[in-house]
């Protein structure tokens, strides 16, 4: 398992160079001039064309990428060319409310998603598993932006349980914490339990018509110990699988959820970066991004072998 | 440890973080008066004269004083100034610090600081530099005294000295001000009515100013930049709110107290609300605009000009904006803003006649032949967006080739300063706009300019119109600058320097339990207190 752990951690190497690479080139060609949106509409050329000699935009292209590279390996993601506040520092001042929103998004969704795919296999057919799996069509057709203004307008405006916006860190009190991210996560989570419930279901189906499921009810094993205990456990694989690949969904869903929801966080911080073509966040936010996917796949294998004991690496 | 353990453990570690969390108190709320508005902009950067974004201008009227201020009768008032002085030529100007002004390190604001901060303001701001282009010296006399000479009088100092147009005369201490003026400065220490809180600073989300307890009002009653900025709240946070709807509801939910830029579309249900006040923000408003390329095919023939301004209907792409609301906008038959002691409408007749038949005769006198028009259109600003969609029927409907490009802001904005031909990764017409509070005479007019290449995008070369700029700004008096006006505006409007599609007007909202809210183009928070 080290070994499988080690070596794993080898090939993310070559993946964030490639990422690294792509993201530096595809800014390099992609249209738009931060030097012009700071120098504003009063700006002549000549004093754009100073501003952005004084960002280092006038160097070619592969001076800029050596020496992003070699600060980058060093830890250093460079400076923003907007806020002239370092690129890590601009992302630790928003990691908590991203990380917050999408832990919280991930319990609500495997725990209402889960127990509804199980019940939606085991009642296949019924008002219940097409009721289910008309709830996981809507999740996924209704776009977020939609669910968000809905919740806010009754949860927070009519009703008034919960703010409408903003963000609360959690060292100023649980409660606080949660109260800002209660609608946000319900908002995102919607899509993943779409996603999570249509899978479980179509595992648990596949599951259930097996052998020993059949010997454990003939034994007399109660329907939630067939279920749960002997169905799910065998299906769990391929549902930890989705609910890893998930996490790419998280990250873009959170970019609107944030803006909905006027939270600090990074999804907002990667909009605000692509318009005003802030390159060295956008670089910085993407390879964190790469590096995190990377790593929830990582930990997505090793978590097989906690649901299954016959993996083995 | 085997997979079972692991799992309960796991659980287990779970539970205990989060009653951990529980257990964590609450921060106590203070008798802190707090102010919460949401600015039209996110604040990205904090340098007014490196960028010159009205955001950032409208965030750095707090933090930094200005040495005059204009009011709202556009007349420049002493701000830090105590007295100037200038020769009977013209050429010296001595000017002296009100005593006892301090920055928010508590050091005194010296001849020394405005001296730098003048230096480096007139190496970015357009009037600032035909200063520089005819100083002698600028230097300090005393510790409040200063002096700038000059080769050649300029009769409009103390008005470039006190505009409100991006940059003002921000005062800076020395060290800060000495800073390159294309380079970001990095310490925030103005000697405004408040103190930026830089620690709690996160672009994109949040910015906090506190009231500067040791700032020194004047005693004159506060009209825009001018008179006294009473501070009556102890803390003012500017929310970042990108999503105009989540704006709206914070607003109603009384989550935040100010909006200065409301959606149209939104103000309704605002105005239905018995808790908010809604009215106009920005008297000034702004003009929407397209801009046509005057170095290539076709827009490099006056008459290929004038056929789309003969066509344009401005009540069109006026209602694309603002909507039904008749109270929002007003055509506008020329390039300055309606309301101002200048404004001129000589010569526009052009932008009255909405005729799409003498376009097309204008079309075909002009041998247009079908070249296409590159219209690129930034999709992401609602106002060029609307105004794109607009553009593109009119010119189809007078029988132009249309090639719209849609696309974003971030890219029109590098796109507009390719002079190539349109073919050629150029382009042929933009839309854009302009703020009202730059159109009210040519001082920071950038976009009535038509010198050429030097001219704004589009590069209009109307020697007729430069004229009438340099004779404004050697006007000794109202007559002689209204008179250059609207010969200005004649030579503009018969060239087509730019197609203004109309005169708008903004909304700003605000809870009832806010009061001293006035309108002005900036939003002037001082004198604003919150029950």
């Amino acid at each position: 398992m080290f070994a499988f752990v080690v070596r794993r951690i080898i090939t993310t190497i070559p993946v964030m160079a490639f990422v690294a690479l792509f993201v530096f080139s595809l800014l390099y060609i992609a249209p738009g001039d931060p030097a012009a949106i700071i120098a504003g509409d009063q700006a002549s050329p000549a004093d754009v064309e100073r501003i952005r000699a004084s960002l280092g935009l006038d160097r070619p292209y592969l001076v800029r990428f050596a020496e992003w590279s070699f600060r980058v390996l060093q830890g250093d993601l460079g400076t923003s060319i907007f806020t002239s506040l370092p690129v890590t520092q601009l992302i630790a001042q928003r990691i908590e409310p991203t990380v917050s929103l999408m832990i919280l998004t991930l319990i609500f969704a495997v725990v209402v998603a889960v127990p509804m795919g199980v019940i939606a296999a085991w009642k296949a057919g019924s008002w219940i598993d097409k009721g289910a799996m008309a709830f996981a069509v809507l999740g996924f057709s209704v776009p977020v932006f939609v669910v968000g203004y809905l919740l806010a307008y009754l949860f927070a405006l009519k009703l008034d349980w919960l703010p409408v916006q903003g963000y609360t860190p959690i060292a100023q009190g649980f409660w606080p914490w949660l109260k800002n991210l209660i609608l946000p996560a319900i908002t995102l989570g919607l899509v993943y339990i779409a996603l999570i419930a249509r899978i479980t279901r179509a595992t648990m189906l596949e599951v259930l018509q097996q052998d020993y499921v059949r010997t454990a009810q003939a034994k007399g094993v109660s329907q939630k110990d067939v279920l749960f205990l002997h169905s799910l456990k065998n299906a769990a694989v391929p549902i930890v699988t989705i609910v890893g690949i998930g996490i790419a969904l998280l990250i873009g869903g959170a970019v609107v959820t944030e803006s909905v929801f006027a939270i600090p966080g990074l999804g907002r911080l990667t909009v605000d970066a692509i318009l005003r073509r802030d390159y060295p966040v956008i670089q910085g936010v993407v390879l964190m991004f790469s590096l995190v996917y990377v790593l929830v796949n990582l930990l997505i294998d090793l978590t097989y072998t906690l649901v299954d004991p016959r993996i083995r690496y | 440890m085997d997979r079972r353990t692991f799992l309960k453990s796991a659980t287990g570690a779970g539970l205990v973080a989060a009653s951990g969390g529980l257990a964590m108190p609450a921060l106590a709320q203070g008798a802190t008066k707090t102010l919460r508005f949401v600015p039209q902009a996110n604040l990205a950067n904090f340098d007014p004269i490196w960028g010159t974004q009205y955001v950032v201008r409208n965030a750095a009227l707090l933090v930094w004083d200005t040495l005059y201020g204009v009011n709202s009768k556009f007349e420049p008032k002493r701000q830090m100034v105590e007295t100037e002085e200038v020769s009977a030529d013209g050429l010296t100007w001595t000017f002296k610090l009100r005593s006892g002004l301090k920055f928010h390190d508590g050091a005194p604001v010296t001849s020394k600081d405005v001296v730098a901060s003048l230096v480096r303001w007139s190496a970015r701001d357009p009037m600032g530099l035909m200063i520089r282009a005819i100083q002698v010296e600028l230097t300090p006399v005393d510790d409040l005294t200063w002096k700038w000479v000059l080769k050649a009088p300029f009769p409009k100092m103390i008005f470039a000295l006190a505009k409100n147009n991006a940059p003002c005369t921000f005062i800076m201490p020395e060290r800060i001000a000495k800073t390159d003026p294309f380079q970001q400065i990095t310490e925030y220490v103005g000697s405004g009515p408040f103190k930026f809180a830089r620690a709690e600073w996160v672009p994109g989300a949040k910015a906090v100013f506190e009231k500067f307890a040791d700032y020194k009002p004047r005693d004159e009653p506060a009209d825009w930049m001018a008179g006294g900025k009473k501070v009556m709240v102890d803390r003012l946070e500017w929310v970042i709110m990108p999503d105009p709807a989540t704006a709206a509801a914070a607003l109603q939910s009384g989550e935040v107290d100010w909006w200065e830029t409301p959606l149209a579309d939104l103000v309704p249900v605002l105005k239905g609300n018995k808790d908010i006040n809604v009215d106009i923000g920005d008297p000034l408003g702004n003009i929407g605009a397209f801009r046509m390329n005057h170095m290539h095919p076709p827009f490099n023939n006056v008459k290929v000009r004038q056929a789309v301004a003969t066509a344009l209907n401005q009540e069109d792409y006026m209602r694309a904006i603002v909507g039904d609301d008749d109270k929002l906008w007003k055509a506008l038959p020329g390039f300055f803003t309606p309301g101002t002691p200048l404004y001129t409408e000589e010569g526009g007749d052009m932008f009255k006649k909405k005729s799409v038949a003498d376009a097309k005769k204008l079309l075909a006198e002009a041998g247009y032949k079908g070249e296409p028009v590159t219209c690129v259109v930034a999709q992401d600003m609602a106002a060029t967006k609307s105004m794109g969609d607009v553009t593109a029927e009119l010119l189809k409907s007078i029988g132009m080739n249309v090639d719209f490009v849609a696309t974003d802001w971030g890219t029109v904005g590098s796109r507009r300063a390719q002079k190539t031909p349109p073919g050629q990764g150029g382009w042929s017409m933009f839309h854009t706009w302009h703020a009202g509070a730059d159109c009210v005479n040519p001082a920071s007019y950038t976009a009535i300019r038509a010198n050429g290449e030097k001219a704004w995008f589009g590069w209009p070369d109307v020697p007729g119109v430069e004229e009438q700029v340099t004779a404004w700004f050697n006007a000794k008096d109202t007559a002689a600058e209204k008179e250059a006006m609207g010969k200005l505006n004649k030579a503009a409007v018969e060239n087509v320097v730019y197609v203004p599609t109309g005169f708008y007007l903004g909304y700003q909202a605000w809870r009832k339990s806010v009061s001293g809210v006035t309108s002005g183009p900036f939003p002037v928070l001082w004198g604003v207190s919150k029950a």
